[in-house]
């Protein structure tokens, strides 16, 4: 039999590791004070470069650099503005004239000017039509088809002159970049292998000063801000895979601010009293789509192309239930293509909306010609073959992921009606394979849940129904030329009350069609730290298209 | 002897340019069209026409056969392992260097650590089977081989990190703190400590069941009992005897790990936001990034196979019968 022992000698060893751990565990660095004034986010992201013409995942963190002309949010609050301090638009509704703010400054000291809006776009420009054309990032050239010139009338007056009315020179969000550090960059450089590399120069709040690829960014106040040196002493972003260790560092205070959480983390975290938990609409809507293919590409039979087959379809979805029970509420239940946060054009379509009602939608069926003839329990369509629809699901990436709850209720509706469907679960890469246009081998699905994440302007967000974007954004590859004509419209459309008549009506013709059923807007479930840093407002998160609230946190009792 | 390490050696090349072609097909058969994914995230209306820009830009528009399949294979042997679309640009070996110190340290060093504790404690448990020791050591080592390491990671973070507040949860150094070069040394070591906790656990527990179990066969053995009978005692009978044979799936399963130390361990490093090879690895897969992907797996495959390579030379000092 062996017996325990242990030398007196092994004892004191054991006893002045253990007296050694504190030290090791508490030294300075690792201590999370709230003494040196640093913001700490997290969020899950990715950053692959800090160039806005090479990548379109530069917005985190970007946007705390780089200054938008106007952009929307500019529009929406006076406090959030962009490069330019105001805007007209001329009696020709042609003629732009920005002011841009008086005696600005890049962080690097240098004046930042008109010019240097107008290189920003004029390097765009320069770039059209050349095989290194700058389409590929973030700063494109996606818009600057109807532009006519731009130029700087001085260095605090910039003039864009479109060739249509558009109200494109206030909606777009190309990242203003300074003239003296892009001037020398070939197209060829900027959309391809130009890092951009820290420390960066900008007009926003908060410069990026180094970036560690998979770790963090680090940001330093820029002491020539327009309205201020921001009050804390800089910010660290740090990057994450997985909103775990972002729920963690909210609870143990190395973490500030995190955005990104899970029902269950946030949930978890509204417990605890040093944090504040919110939730914030974004511009995000998850959606089913038909697909309405005919030839190449189609779906498994016809009736996905017969609107009284998808309008049916409608009154089988209780988008309330899937915000409750799949959402546990933190979403806002689905109606129209335009999400409730766009309160300019949002509308409620309450004169024609669907109410969820099974019999409803079987009744619906039945006077479509989708009856069960045979008496299997499954509809038959017009041609006598079964209605048996294969659903393919998936959530764009980087999107707020579409609960796997939602996508099971909506199957079990539409079985319940006779409609048996069979679900794909798809990862982004292999859900964008199915969904490309089917010149390029996507399609032949039936149902699609997905979604989509489009920019604050009426053309983003009505574009995904466009027969222009046919295996990009339009998903359906729904085409309507009463739909296309408004979109254009919208789009040559300085007013802003003629553009929300024509976002109505586009809107309504979209949900009467029914090529898309809106499910829900997912809420962003956020939490950040009362007892270090304050000034994160409410009901708003972190840099909802502007570099908000980074200019204007503060440490706690300063 | 020579001959045989030359068939080795030979079999190891083989395999490798077997993996460079394998890797190649493999990644263009998963569905996606990397050209599409670079452009996911974008807000406004992405056209056609972007999306052809981005696959001229990456080469994507060639025809798979030959041209893109000769390109890399040639490319490969001359050691050009291209560059990545996701990362625009940057050479793929650069950023896998770039990565690979962060995952060697963790990976490393957890089985470093998980092969002196586990080996020896298996050993230890063998030879006096039955005992606390054995009994502690094998019930408890289960119970970490059979536990995934990331769970454990999550347990380590909530109750080291979260509830303690003693150790870091995430990361590999604390940026912005203004340190000196010994504080920044043991900040580092703060923040390798539970990554490395939550890896080498579950490697200590494989390497105490291996162990163990080796030892056991080997103690009933009869030349074990000759050696007893001719009156050796247990010190010389374990070194002598035990040891040496105990060793042999000991050295298999130590040099197969050793294989997979560039590989990371995927699942920790995200717990832990480790920016590795695992890191990288999810980031390229996300975005359909071949060539980062064929980096990597090239990499992973070659440690394999040198790994391999060691343990076959391994065996050959260890067991004499393997040298004829």
């Amino acid at each position: 039999m062996n017996e325990w022992s242990f030398g007196r000698r092994a004892v004191m060893k054991a006893m002045l590791a253990v007296s050694a751990a504190p030290w090791v565990l508490h030294s300075r660095a690792f201590a999370s004070s709230c003494d040196d004034h640093i913001v700490r986010l997290g969020g899950v992201t990715a950053p692959d470069t800090m160039n806005p013409f090479a990548s379109w995942n530069v917005y985190w963190p970007l946007v705390f650099t780089y200054d938008w002309l106007v952009g929307v949010e500019a529009q929406r609050y006076p406090d959030r503005k962009g490069f330019a301090k105001e805007w007209s638009v001329g009696d020709d509704t042609l003629t732009w004239t920005l002011k841009i703010w008086p005696e600005m400054k890049w962080s690097d000291g240098q004046p930042a000017t008109a010019r240097d809006a107008a290189f920003t776009y004029n390097y765009l420009r320069g770039s059209m039509g050349t095989p290194d054309e700058l389409s590929v990032g973030w700063n494109n050239t996606n818009g600057l088809q109807n532009v006519e010139s731009i130029r700087a009338v001085d260095d605090e007056t910039l003039q864009i002159v479109t060739k249509v009315p558009t109200r494109w020179p206030i909606d777009h969000h190309t990242m203003i970049v300074p003239e003296h550090i892009w001037k020398g960059i070939s197209y060829a450089d900027a959309r391809g292998t130009f890092r951009n590399d820290p420390p960066l120069v900008g007009t926003g709040p908060m410069i990026v000063s180094e970036f560690q690829q998979g770790q963090f960014v680090r940001l330093t106040p820029n002491a020539y801000f327009r309205t201020g040196q921001p009050a804390t002493a800089g910010v660290i972003f740090h990057l994450f895979n997985t909103a775990d260790p972002i729920a963690q560092g909210l609870k143990s205070g190395s973490l500030d601010y995190g955005y990104g959480l899970t029902v269950a983390q946030w949930a978890d975290l509204s417990k605890d009293s040093a944090i504040l938990v919110g939730e914030s609409p974004v511009d995000q809507r998850d959606y089913l789509a038909f697909n309405t293919a005919s030839g190449d590409g189609a779906g498994s039979t016809k009736a996905l192309q017969d609107v009284a087959f998808r309008d049916a379809i409608g009154y089988a979805i209780d988008q309330k239930v899937i915000v409750d029970r799949a959402m546990r509420g933190h979403a806002a239940h689905g109606v129209g293509a335009i999400p409730p946060t766009h309160a300019n054009f949002y509308s409620d379509l309450s004169d024609i909306r669907r109410h969820f009602d099974l019999a409803e939608a079987g009744r619906r069926l039945d006077a479509a010609g989708y009856r069960d003839t045979n008496s299997d329990g499954m509809r038959e369509d017009k041609e006598g073959n079964s209605l048996r629809l294969e659903l393919i699901t998936g959530s764009g990436s980087g999107n707020l992921v579409i609960p796997v709850a939602a996508v099971q209720l909506i199957a079990g509706w539409l079985g319940q009606i006779g409609i048996p469907v069979s679900v794909t679960q798809l990862d982004p890469g292999a859900l964008d394979a199915r969904t490309a246009a089917p010149e390029h081998g996507g399609g032949g699905w039936d149902l699609l849940i997905t979604n989509s994440y489009p920019s604050p302007t009426p053309q983003d967000l009505l574009g995904f129904a466009s027969s222009k974007q046919i295996g990009t954004g339009n998903r359906s590859f729904w085409t309507n030329a009463k739909f296309d004509e408004l979109l254009s419209e919208i789009e040559t459309s300085v007013d802003l009350e003629k553009s929300k008549e024509l976002v109505d009506q586009a809107a309504r013709l979209l949900y009467t069609e029914a090529p898309y059923i809106m499910l829900s807007y997912p809420f962003l479930l956020d939490a950040h730290r009362k007892d270090c840093i304050e000034g994160w407002g409410t009901q708003d998160i972190l840099s909802m298209n502007t570099y908000f609230p980074l200019d204007r946190l503060k440490p706690v009792n300063q | 002897m020579t001959h045989r390490i030359g068939q080795i050696l030979i079999r190891a090349i083989v395999t490798l340019l077997m993996v460079a072609i394998l890797n190649f097909i493999l990644f263009r058969i998963v569905p996606g069209d990397p050209a599409r994914l670079l452009l996911a995230g974008a807000r406004t209306a992405v056209t056609a026409k972007q999306i052809e820009a981005q696959r001229q830009r990456w080469g994507l528009d060639r025809p798979l056969i030959p041209d893109q399949v000769v390109d890399y294979l040639s490319a490969t042997l001359h050691g050009d392992l291209g560059f990545s679309f996701k990362f625009r640009g940057r050479y793929v070996a650069d950023l896998i260097l770039e990565r690979l110190p962060a995952t060697i340290v963790l990976v490393g060093l957890a089985q470093f650590i998980a092969i002196l504790c586990g080996v020896v404690l298996g050993l230890y448990a063998g030879w006096r089977r039955g005992g606390a020791i054995d009994q502690i050591a094998t019930g408890a080592s289960l119970a970490l081989y059979s536990t995934p390491s990331f769970w454990v990671g999550m347990l380590l973070v909530v109750v080291f990190s979260t509830a303690l507040g003693w150790l870091p949860g995430y990361g590999v150094y604390s940026p912005g703190a203004t340190i000196g070069f010994f504080d920044g040394l043991l900040d580092h070591l703060r923040h390798l400590a539970l990554p490395v906790a939550a890896v080498a656990l579950g490697l200590i527990g494989q390497y105490v069941v291996v162990a163990r179990a080796a030892m056991s066969d080997v103690v009933t053995e009869d030349y074990m009992v000759t050696a007893r009978a001719k009156g050796l005692t247990n010190g010389q009978m374990l070194v002598r005897h035990a040891f040496r044979n105990a060793m042999l799936p000991v050295v298999t399963l130590v040099t197969l790990n050793l294989g997979y130390v560039v590989a990371g361990a995927i699942t920790v490093e995200a717990v832990f936001a480790w920016p590795g090879i695992g890191g990288l690895t999810v980031e390229a897969l996300n975005a359909r990034d071949y060539p980062v992907l064929q980096g990597i797996f090239l990499l992973l495959g070659a440690s394999i196979v040198i790994a391999n390579l060691m343990a076959d030379l391994a065996y050959g000092l260890l067991d004499p019968r393997v040298r004829k």
